[in-house]
């Protein structure tokens, strides 16, 4: 049979932790319970139809993945999703978009045209910018970039 | 649970410390007013990078207020912010108005500041280059939340919340192996630290904590830490502790197949966690093999094959079902696989340890044989028979068999096993066993068939020896029912068990197909059919 030494009596002991062990299965570890906080997007587990994706699509971890997302869809990432892997890959593929970090505004520049001045300090010229307290792109002349402000962590 | 001395006195003592209630009476108000303090400097966005801001002006409040002065004080810190961090939790886990979100994010707000200071104090105990302050630091802190754990463990009974404990755990083991220089340097006496908590922990002894403390040791971070960074492979005797940990846990439920939904989950997370060691170590499974299977009751099948199955990633298996392959001729045939087990110091008493080498040598007295059956039975309730003893017997045996063999210039087969004094005490154990006992030697033998290596080589041998010669029906149905009950399971299979199967029904020389048993009953034979036709002429994939 399936106990081929036949049962053996369950001790005190034993009783004692299946009593245990079924109280803590009306409490079991919430996913969030090892995981940095999620200040925006908390965890929120529910079900779902089996018909909808249950799992994210292969290979959605890769910088190329991220590469074929929205600028937008970078920037939500990038501010909603601190200190993740995923806020690390989408900074990446913003930067391989020509866009850069400016340190002191917390906000994301790309060059409109080529600046008008550059020196060894700062470039000047007019720029695109993500505001993401407006959530909209915006246009900025004569802005000064000073390189002292530029994020340089992750370039390669 | 180990012996004094160095950190796991400090563990000790953190333990038993938490269970003193003599605290100066002004030391709980300054604990608590230093506590909420802290949660404020850590949530302010001038804490500065990893806290460090706030942590040198909490120092300095901490020697004011006179907490710095004597280890006993510090300690008694410790304890009550574990103890308020966990009352918080209760009460914002029973407050019914919120949602598990909120609840969720303020337990962490007050728990995860706890941890970094907690994490700090350990990197900035002592000078940059004293470990012993900081490791000594580390194990108090956990002995103290370990034994605060116990105690609600204790008072609360089914009340017992695992959340606090579990954030405190997870969330301080990955902020000490974050990668930076002063961490790298205490890595190895971290894990070591964490692991005798989990010990410690355990779920025999905090059975309440036990989903936690699953969740704990397959976390990736620390699976990562004890497998694959530590240099030497050090963290994997360790982790296999924790695993046989797991394993004598559920022994006593598993083995009566009657589980209930709690310990369903339990042993459904537990094949998971075994199932990533498979695929991602299975040098770690192979490695403790024989420790694990010692833990685990007879009738886990596929457990016990997922554990068997693990073969070293560099090896090419060829294929079982291959025509005519020749097994002998294999080079890894000949390689002992390695055991980190002392199985030969299970053998007990020493006085049956010696009795039996000295009848390996030489085959005398017969009475060793006649009283083989007695030394291996077991005053256990619930077991006739002593497991660990038959299993470290038959693999001491064996393995000095491969030796004997190896020394008189041959190679272990068929032929060259018999009629030795190693054949003498497998052939008399499965006549002179009743059939709960020779169930057990033969599932001991069964356990060495694994991937190509001289062990999985010599015991394949054996067990269709011992059906050859085997004087009664019974003993061979019994050695067709432990393989069998092996392949008819879901995969994986060792590839050892599926060569001995293949061998046995194809061929003639065991006269397999002639035996009654086969047709005992016409389920059966329909099954040995199918069985028959999946071994001897594959599908095609």
């Amino acid at each position: 049979g399936v106990a081929p030494l036949g049962p053996s009596a369950l001790t005190k002991e034993n009783y004692y932790q299946l009593t245990m062990l079924e109280a803590a299965f009306n409490h079991l570890p919430h996913p969030s319970d090892s995981e940095r906080l999620r200040q925006y997007l908390p965890r929120n587990p529910c079900q779902t139809p089996s018909y909808y994706p249950q799992i994210p699509p292969q290979h959605a971890d890769t910088v190329e993945f991220f590469q074929r997302l929205s600028t937008e869809t970078l920037f939500f990432i990038f501010y909603y999703m601190e200190g993740t892997k995923a806020q690390y890959l989408a900074a990446k593929a913003l930067k391989k978009q020509s866009w850069r970090f400016h340190t002191k505004y917390m906000m994301w520049f790309q060059r409109h045209e080529e600046p008008k001045t550059i020196t060894e300090d700062y470039e000047q010229g007019t720029y695109i910018y993500f505001d993401y307290e407006k959530w909209g792109q915006r246009k900025k002349e004569g802005f000064t970039f000073e390189y002292r402000y530029l994020e340089d962590l992750f370039y390669s | 649970d180990r012996a004094p001395g160095g950190p796991t006195s400090m563990m000790q003592s953190g333990i038993t410390q938490a269970r003193e209630y003599d605290d100066p009476p002004w030391l709980h108000e300054k604990t608590e007013f230093l506590l909420r303090e802290w949660v404020n400097m850590f949530h302010s966005p001038a804490a500065g990078r990893d806290s460090t801001k706030a942590f040198t002006a909490f120092v300095q409040q901490m020697h004011i207020q006179g907490i710095l002065k004597t280890d006993d004080l510090i300690t008694r810190f410790f304890r009550l912010c574990t103890e308020m961090c966990v009352d918080l939790c209760y009460r914002a886990l029973g407050d019914q108005t919120h949602n598990q979100t909120l609840t969720r994010a303020k337990c962490f707000h007050t728990l995860d500041a706890f941890v970094r200071l907690i994490a700090l104090l350990v990197k900035h105990s002592g000078d940059a280059a004293n470990t012993v302050t900081k490791i000594n630091l580390l194990n108090k802190v956990l002995g103290i939340v370990a034994g605060v754990l116990l105690q609600d463990h204790e008072l609360r009974h089914t009340e017992f919340q695992q959340m606090p404990y579990h954030r405190i755990f997870i969330m301080l083991f990955i902020e000490l192996n974050a990668p930076e220089p002063i961490l790298e340097a205490i890595n190895f006496q971290v894990l070591t630290a964490f692991c005798n908590t989990f010990h410690i922990l355990r779920p025999a002894r905090a059975p309440g904590f036990a989903f936690a403390w699953l969740e704990l040791i397959s976390h990736r971070v620390f699976i990562g830490r004890m497998l694959a960074l530590t240099p030497q492979q050090r963290g994997w005797g360790m982790y296999a502790q924790l695993l046989i940990d797991l394993f004598r846990y559920l022994a006593p439920f598993l083995r009566n197949a009657d589980l209930t939904k709690p310990t369903q989950l339990l042993y459904k997370g537990m094949l998971r966690a075994l199932l990533v060691l498979l695929h991602d170590f299975p040098e770690f499974l192979c490695d403790y093999h024989y420790a694990f299977c010692d833990a685990i009751p007879p009738n886990c099948i596929q457990m016990r094959n997922l554990i068997l199955s693990a073969f070293p990633r560099n090896m090419r298996m060829p294929d079982p079902f291959t025509p005519n392959l020749k097994v002998d001729v294999l080079p890894d045939i000949g390689r002992p696989p390695r055991i980190l087990t002392n199985f030969a110091n299970m053998i007990q008493p020493e006085s049956f340890k010696k009795d039996l080498d000295s009848y390996l040598k030489t085959r005398s007295p017969v009475t060793f044989l006649s009283e083989l059956r007695s030394n291996l039975q077991s005053n256990d309730p619930g077991s006739k028979y002593n497991i660990s003893l038959i299993n470290a017997l038959v693999l001491y045996v064996g393995t000095q068999a491969i030796d004997y063999i190896h020394n008189t210039g041959y190679k272990p087969s068929m032929r060259t096993i018999a009629h030795t004094s190693h054949m003498d005490i497998f052939q008399n154990l499965a006549v002179d066993l009743d059939t709960e006992g020779r169930y057990l030697f033969l599932t001991a033998i069964t356990n060495q068939l694994r991937y190509p290596n001289s062990h999985t080589h010599y015991f394949s041998c054996t067990l269709l020896y011992l059906f050859v010669e085997a004087n009664a029906e019974a003993i061979q149905e019994q050695i067709t029912r432990v393989l069998l009950e092996r392949l008819i399971v879901n995969r994986p299979h060792p590839w050892g068990l599926l060569i001995t199967f293949i061998e046995l029904i194809k061929n003639p020389q065991f006269k397999f197909w002639t035996h009654e048993f086969v047709r005992c009953a016409p389920e059966i034979e329909k099954l040995f059919e199918s069985v028959a036709r999946s071994c001897i002429q594959p599908k095609q994939a």
